[in-house]
């Protein structure tokens, strides 16, 4: 009897009585936002994946294998431990959406293998991405803050890197060679990813913005200092990780201004100044006009683009019809 | 933020690329994209074109090495080529923006065998396709040079990319396939499509006559699959024909709106499609007639009909019927199985799709065949919604043979440049030399692969004057887009360019004494087409629109009588003359805005298999007049409509119309817009785009375009 005053009920999500108008706006763009990589014409990349060296082909699967551990564990790790630091249930929902759709970005790298590549090739990259000194440092970095233990918001930071920094390293290879005109139809589906990623660095970055309101300012300076040495380490390790994959095609310098730019876009996303001055972040204009996801004119017979989203049901009235 | 990078300076991507981004005062780098065109002769086409020491060692090389038809140059004197080359050069001849020099010389220009050198310029281009289009006609060879090397006129993709070469596609745009109600007509639409797309040509194909699911095959029920598995053969058959070709393969399938298999054919362009059942790249058309629009307006069921027993009780195909006519016979006659949904859920349905797909393309079946000059029913459209005409079914024997031959469609387009042909010295005479380069087109083109394109060309000589540049040419005289004077404009323009071609069919007719097929039972013929152009002026009235036509002479009600009587004499030789295309690559050589509609950004994010990403600036657009630059989302789809009707009008085949939301619209609003059209006299509608913005935070900073 006792017992059961004492235990909290169990709540129902009401989504018409919000805490945080943020919630559903959010909510609202990653549903409608909703795709699955089958929607995208891969195969037609088949002809013009055969125009690239085998050494650009081993970058391409090494890139996007690369690609696929960050989205593995932002799905299985990042995304679920933040919930049990969710402040409300909508964030919970928000944070499951979250999950979710980097599951389906982690599949989307094996549907582009299985388009374009052969298995031994697909398995020889994917021993690489275990191998990989750098690309394994950089992911048990993550992978620590998002242990049980680790402070809530430092868990944040730890995922807004991922999401708004992480990835860029890797998405500029795919924009690099769309502007090249290879590789167009992966490069619409990259692009649907990256307008997945930006909206969830957005919003873990806002959620952390709303955390920090709740501590110290003495806390806020360590979360500070914690957020500007990890930018450091990561960057550090990142430099790395693109000179040995882009050395060979002489792309590093120019991949390291991206870098710059996306550390500045992540910090930016937790509320913080600029890191990198600009003149370090001169990205090519190829690739940074490549980015925008949307009103790009296409040719509809060969390719999906990457604007459709599911629209708003509303049934017509008596008014409508009025002829 | 990106100003000045030391690499950018040289590389014609990235100076290409800075037209998306704005300078440190906000204004567009058209400068950028000027250098990038410069630097990509510098460093790419000049080092990489073939160099002759005379136009005849050139021609020679070319015929020898196979690369040039000998036929098309031997019906010409050395004396006029070298006449007729030394013109076009003499005419400097220079690109405006980089896609227009990038996509002229990936896509149109000849190339050595290993794809790596150039053997045309633009100039080269511009003279064989009219001295192949000209046929030995010196003095025609000549104005074709002039009108395409102005831009006044431009030959759709087809025709200026392989006229005059040796190995070479076909010239001809789209082809129109009818399927029956048996295997062996989709045995034979299957053949056709790869037929045609092997050829270069896109295609679509009427799927209203196929039994639906669950239909009895043999009087035995249940037996039937329906549409959606034709529709998977079709579409695995052009992505085959596309590895092949030069050209993507591209197909179109057009249902019935009230075939039972409506809702599954549209469900295969879901976003959660099963992979059994989804279509990637197969673009979908649904044909609606007006009772569908009452059934709805009275918030009511509609029933759809099993084609199978249509056929069975009229002795017709289910498209010969019109289903306004015939819809309460139908319901009332019980040999017919039908189902029924309800009328306002199937347009929330297909509204739905479109914000999924941008598809399917709509075309109000009853306005298009009230609107129809000539005798039969249209019964579909093809893959870009602007071609509308008539067909008639094909019946074969076992062996795939004919035992009747029909007709299908084949159609051959190109487009004025609106700006261009204003500009002109006599307007008149541009569109009838554009109606001859067509028509040569038509008869230059024989598909002995399908028979009934054969045969329905042979028959009508159909062509399609299209129109592009509508929203450069408003903008440089300083009008908005579908304003009131923007409308008129369109209606005046495009009554002049029906009389004009109307007269130059009517003068090939007479020279050749001959009128299209079925001429006798046209409207023609008659002289009723003739009424709202007798009986009502079609001049301008604002002095806006009177300034901007000053110095051209348009057609009066007078002149309108004369070609009136001379038709009804000498008749037709094309069966059909405008349709309006959406006139995407032959806008960028051509320096235009697309087809009719307006821009859809100030800077267009082009992407294409073949060129990869590239930016694109609206044409005449600078820092000074960018408030005539709104763009097609901003203008919203009643004006766009408003411009579509204007132009309907004066058209007799269809225009392509594409209606573009911000994605924060509801099914409701693709919805009204849908009714709009159809209430406007729209033929048909083409895509539905969607755009995005930018959630606030998540934005590319400094970037014209761009709405992530």
């Amino acid at each position: 009897m006792k017992d059961q005053i004492l235990r909290t009920p169990l709540k129902a999500i009401n989504w018409n009585r919000l805490d945080d108008e943020k919630d559903l706006e959010v909510w609202n763009r990653l549903t409608v936002n909703f795709w699955l990589p089958e929607k995208v014409p891969l195969s037609n990349d088949v002809q013009s994946w055969a125009t690239l060296r085998p050494e650009e082909r081993e970058l391409t699967i090494r890139v996007f294998t690369g690609l696929t551990l960050l989205d593995t564990i932002q799905n299985t790790l990042g995304a679920p431990s933040m919930m049990p630091d969710a402040v409300t249930a909508h964030e919970e929902a928000v944070l499951s959406n979250i999950a979710f759709m980097e599951a389906v970005h982690a599949r989307s790298y094996s549907s582009i293998f299985s388009t374009l590549c052969s298995t031994p090739e697909v398995d020889a990259a994917f021993r690489w991405s275990e191998e990989n000194t750098h690309l394994q440092q950089k992911a048990r970095m993550i992978v620590e803050e998002y242990n049980p233990g680790a402070d809530p918001l430092k868990r944040k930071i730890a995922s807004v890197f991922l999401e708004s920094f992480l990835f860029y390293s890797g998405f500029y290879l795919p924009m690099y060679w769309s502007s090249r005109a290879k590789l167009t139809n992966t490069a619409d589906l990259i692009r649907l990813i990256i307008r997945d990623e930006a909206v969830h660095g957005y919003y873990i970055g806002y959620k952390y913005q709303r955390g920090l309101e709740k501590v110290s300012e003495e806390k806020r300076q360590e979360l500070k200092d914690f957020a500007f040495a990890m930018i450091f380490d990561l960057y550090d390790i990142e430099a790395k990780y693109a000179a040995e994959l882009y050395d060979g095609i002489g792309l590093t310098e120019d991949v390291k201004a991206f870098l710059h730019y996306n550390a500045n876009k992540a910090l930016q996303n937790l509320g913080y100044e600029a890191l990198f001055p600009p003149q370090a972040c001169e990205v090519n204009p190829a690739i940074l006009a490549a980015l925008s996801t949307d009103s790009e004119n296409h040719d509809f017979f060969s390719g999906s683009g990457s604007s459709y989203v599911i629209g708003k049901a509303v049934a017509t009235e008596d008014d409508d019809w009025d002829f | 933020m990106l100003d000045n990078g030391v690499k950018a300076e040289l590389d014609y991507h990235a100076l290409n690329a800075m037209l998306n981004l704005y300078d440190s005062e906000g204004q567009i780098r058209f400068d950028a994209d000027r250098k990038a065109a410069h630097q990509y002769f510098l460093q790419h086409v000049n080092q990489n074109t073939v160099f002759f020491h005379s136009l005849d060692e050139k021609l020679d090389y070319l015929v020898e090495e196979g690369y040039y038809e000998a036929q098309v140059l031997d019906q010409y004197s050395k004396n006029f080529m070298r006449q007729i080359w030394d013109e076009a050069y003499r005419k400097k001849f220079r690109f405006p923006t980089f896609l227009g020099a990038f996509k002229y010389y990936t896509s149109y220009t000849l190339k050595t065998r290993d794809g790596q050198r150039y053997l045309e310029r633009y100039e080269d281009r511009v003279v064989m396709v009219s001295l192949a289009l000209a046929r030995g006609d010196e003095k025609l060879a000549t104005r074709f040079m002039e009108e395409i090397l102005s831009g006044r006129f431009q030959p759709a993709t087809p025709t200026f990319l392989n006229a005059g070469k040796k190995s070479r596609g076909e010239l001809i745009s789209c082809f129109l396939l009818r399927i029956e109600d048996n295997m062996e007509s989709i045995g034979r639409a299957i053949n056709s499509s790869l037929q045609l797309s092997k050829r270069g040509g896109g295609v679509a194909l009427m799927l209203t006559n196929i039994r639906e699911a669950g239909a009895p095959i043999k009087g035995i029920e249940n037996q039937s699959s329906g549409v959606i598995p034709v529709m998977k053969l079709l579409e695995d058959s052009f992505s085959y024909a596309n590895q092949l070709g030069a050209r993507q393969g591209a197909g179109a399938v057009y249902l019935n709106a009230h075939h039972p298999d409506i809702l599954r054919f549209l469900d295969t362009k879901r976003e959660n499609a099963d992979e059994k059942i989804r279509i990637k790249t197969l673009s979908l058309g649904v044909v609606i007639p007006d009772v569908t629009f009452e059934l709805a307006k009275k918030n009511e069921d509609m029933y759809l009909f099993s084609p199978h027993d249509v056929q069975k009780v009229y002795g017709v195909p289910f498209s010969e019927i019109s289903v306004s006519e015939k819809y309460q016979e139908m319901v009332d006659d019980k040999r017919i199985k039908k189902r029924k949904i309800n009328a306002r859920a199937f347009f929330q349905t297909l509204a739905e799709i479109q914000f999924e797909s941008g598809y399917p393309y709509i075309m109000f079946e009853d306005t298009v065949n009230k609107a129809n000059p000539i005798d039969g029913r249209i019964t579909m459209s093809n893959l870009c919604s602007e071609i509308l005409q008539v067909n008639e079914a094909s019946e074969f024997n076992d062996d795939l043979s004919y035992s009747r031959m029909g007709t299908d469609i084949s159609c051959n387009l190109g487009s004025l440049n609106i700006a261009a042909t204003m500009d002109g010295p006599d307007f008149g005479a541009t569109v009838e030399a554009a109606i001859r380069a067509l028509t040569a087109v038509s008869e230059m083109s024989a598909i002995d692969a399908v028979p009934s394109i054969r045969r329905g060309n042979d028959e009508a000589h159909a062509v399609g004057l299209g129109q592009m540049n509508l929203h450069g040419f408003l903008a440089r005289e300083r009008i908005h887009y579908g304003s009131p004077e923007g409308v008129e404009f369109t209606s005046v323009y495009f009554a002049a360019i029906a009389y004009h071609a109307i007269r130059a069919s009517n003068l090939i007719a007479r020279e050749k004494g001959e009128s299209f097929k079925g001429f006798e039972k046209s409207k023609y013929a008659d002289g009723t087409f003739f009424d709202k152009y007798t009986e009502q002026d079609w001049l301008p009235v604002s002095e806006e629109v009177t300034r901007v036509f000053d110095g051209i002479t348009l057609p009066s009600r007078e002149d309108w009588a004369e070609l009136k009587s001379d038709v009804m004499e000498y008749g037709l030789y094309n069966r059909n003359l405008q349709a309006v295309p959406p006139t995407g690559s032959i806008s960028y050589i051509n320096n235009s805005t697309s087809s009719i509609h307006p821009i859809v950004a100030k800077i267009e994010i082009r992407k294409e298999g073949k060129i990869g990403r590239v930016y694109y600036p609206a044409a005449f657009m600078s820092n000074d007049n960018l408030e005539y630059y709104r763009d097609a989302y901003e203008i919203g789809p009643e004006k766009i409509i408003d411009t579509y009707a204007a132009a309907t009008e004066h058209v007799d085949q269809g225009l392509s119309l594409t209606l573009f939301f911000p994605a924060e619209a509801t099914t409701r609003d693709i919805n009204k817009a849908q009714i709009y059209a159809w209430k406007k006299g729209i033929k048909t509608i083409y895509y539905i785009r969607l755009r995005q913005t930018a959630l606030e935070g998540t934005e590319i900073q400094g970037c014209v375009s761009c709405a992530l």
